[in-house]
């Protein structure tokens, strides 16, 4: 049954944006608890946490998403869990967003002088405390244009997720393409639906960075 | 026993020995100025007070707390030993106010109207009780090294270190800081000064320690010891300084 790419395939490319959309903010939400977690062994006092982050950011910045996403989807049953393509792609994604998050925030972090935590620990507070009240609020403006940058990234590579039957928008493209065969104008489409996601979001970022910029 | 008690002290970074066999003591109430060249040794030593850096050898031992020891809590002591750094070091992003708030509520658990009470009070004894609701970077130098020293304050230290703090300020702002510091000493709290003022070592404070190649070179009175050095390097620093 082949038929005619028409406003009924946009509609369905429009309501798969949403799962795109989903799950860039789970692998956001996910990949920020890691990368604040990677971000502060790499600037704490102990060695072992140092190595320990530096192995993590290594290799996952070393090995491809596509494999990572695969090691989960195709890895886990074997050790008996079950894995649906959504918790796969959220964990996946998690992982990769942390390591690329924590290696921008611990940047930003370390920008700040190395005398802004001696104050803070000759007053009594302790390295949490100093990271809470004193780093974290100054190293927050120097973090958030390259963190809205990323967030482009990860918009768009979540269309891997096509690769594991997670329906999304990628997904959704390949499948209208298989009842359409039209897949240059579906793609075209679905090209132009990231556009319009990662277009306002890397001109935010260019904002953000120009006017944190100036206020430093 | 004395408020502060160094004993043999040793710190080396790598091969570079920067304190060597130091050994002094500081009673409550008690000023001493610690001067030398850049690089004897004297800015590591306050640090060292502190637990800013670590000693290879010997103890330190601040109000019966062994500074040095693995079993000691830092934090605890630090909030009995204040340090003004040369640099300021307030937190560009807080208030006057919440610079100086910041440690009692956060360290200490001070109710916020309690601890902007004891802020206010604390800038008024360093003049700038006006400037409570300013910025730093809208301080000049002077006025931040004040709000830095009120921010020490503001803990109620048993012991003030003071790391070199009029020298990053033009001449007619060192003015305004030692004024602070004078009205400190009269209050009777006890100071060690790693300064260059020696007008000001002379004084007011109560003994004076030349450091030379990480050792307690020459030591004694203000008066005697800056009248008349014994050793030729502290002659050579002393008329290298006061001309």
């Amino acid at each position: 049954m082949i038929r005619q790419f028409g406003v009924i395939d946009v509609l369905f490319l429009v309501s798969a944006i949403r799962w795109t959309v989903l799950l860039t903010l789970a692998a956001f939400g996910g990949g920020a608890l890691i990368g604040l977690l990677i971000a502060v062994m790499r600037v704490s006092n102990v060695f072992a946490l140092r190595a320990l982050a530096i192995c993590f950011i290594q290799f996952v910045q070393g090995t491809p998403l596509l494999v990572i996403l695969f090691v989960f989807f195709f890895g886990l049953p074997i050790f008996g869990l079950p894995v649906l393509p959504w918790i796969a792609a959220t964990a996946a994604f998690s992982i990769y967003a942390g390591a690329f998050l924590g290696e921008i925030w611990r940047g930003a972090l370390q920008t700040i002088p190395r005398t802004q935590w001696e104050a803070g620990s000759s007053l009594g507070l302790s390295f949490v405390e100093q990271l809470r009240w004193i780093i974290i609020p100054q190293a927050v403006r120097i973090a958030i244009p390259p963190t809205v940058g990323f967030l482009v990234q990860l918009i768009k590579n979540t269309s891997l997720a096509a690769t594991i039957g997670f329906v999304e928008l990628t997904r959704e493209g390949q499948m209208t393409t298989a009842s359409t065969f039209q897949p240059f104008t579906v793609y075209i489409t679905v090209a132009f639906f990231y556009f319009l996601m990662c277009f306002p979001l890397s001109q935010w970022s260019r904002t953000l960075e120009r006017k944190l910029h100036v206020a430093a | 026993m004395s408020l502060l008690e160094i004993s043999n002290v040793t710190k080396k970074y790598g091969e570079v020995t920067v304190l060597d066999d130091v050994s002094i003591t500081v009673e409550a109430g008690e000023i001493i100025a610690i001067i030398g060249r850049s690089g004897s040794g004297k800015s590591t030593l306050l640090r060292c007070i502190n637990g800013l850096e670590r000693v290879q050898a010997g103890s330190i031992v601040v109000d019966g707390v062994r500074v040095n020891d693995p079993q000691t809590d830092l934090r605890k002591l630090r909030q009995h030993v204040g340090i003004v750094f040369q640099s300021y070091n307030l937190f560009p992003h807080y208030s006057v106010a919440r610079n100086i708030t910041l440690a009692p509520t956060v360290v200490k658990g001070m109710p916020e109207e309690k601890a902007r009470e004891i802020a206010i009070d604390v800038l008024r004894r360093v003049g700038l009780e006006d400037k409570v609701d300013a910025y730093p970077n809208q301080l000049s130098g002077g006025q931040q090294q004040r709000v830095a020293i009120a921010r020490s304050l503001a803990m109620q230290p048993k012991l003030m270190l003071f790391d070199e703090i009029t020298s990053a300020l033009d001449p007619e702002l060192t003015g305004e800081v030692l004024k602070v510091l004078e009205d400190m000493a009269r209050s009777g709290m006890t100071m060690a000064l790693v300064t260059h003022e020696m007008g000001f070592a002379r004084r007011f404070a109560a003994r004076v320690l030349f450091m030379h190649q990480g050792k307690v070179w020459e030591e004694g009175r203000a008066s005697e010891v800056l009248a008349n050095p014994r050793t030729p390097e502290m002659k050579t620093f002393l008329s290298a300084v006061l001309h």
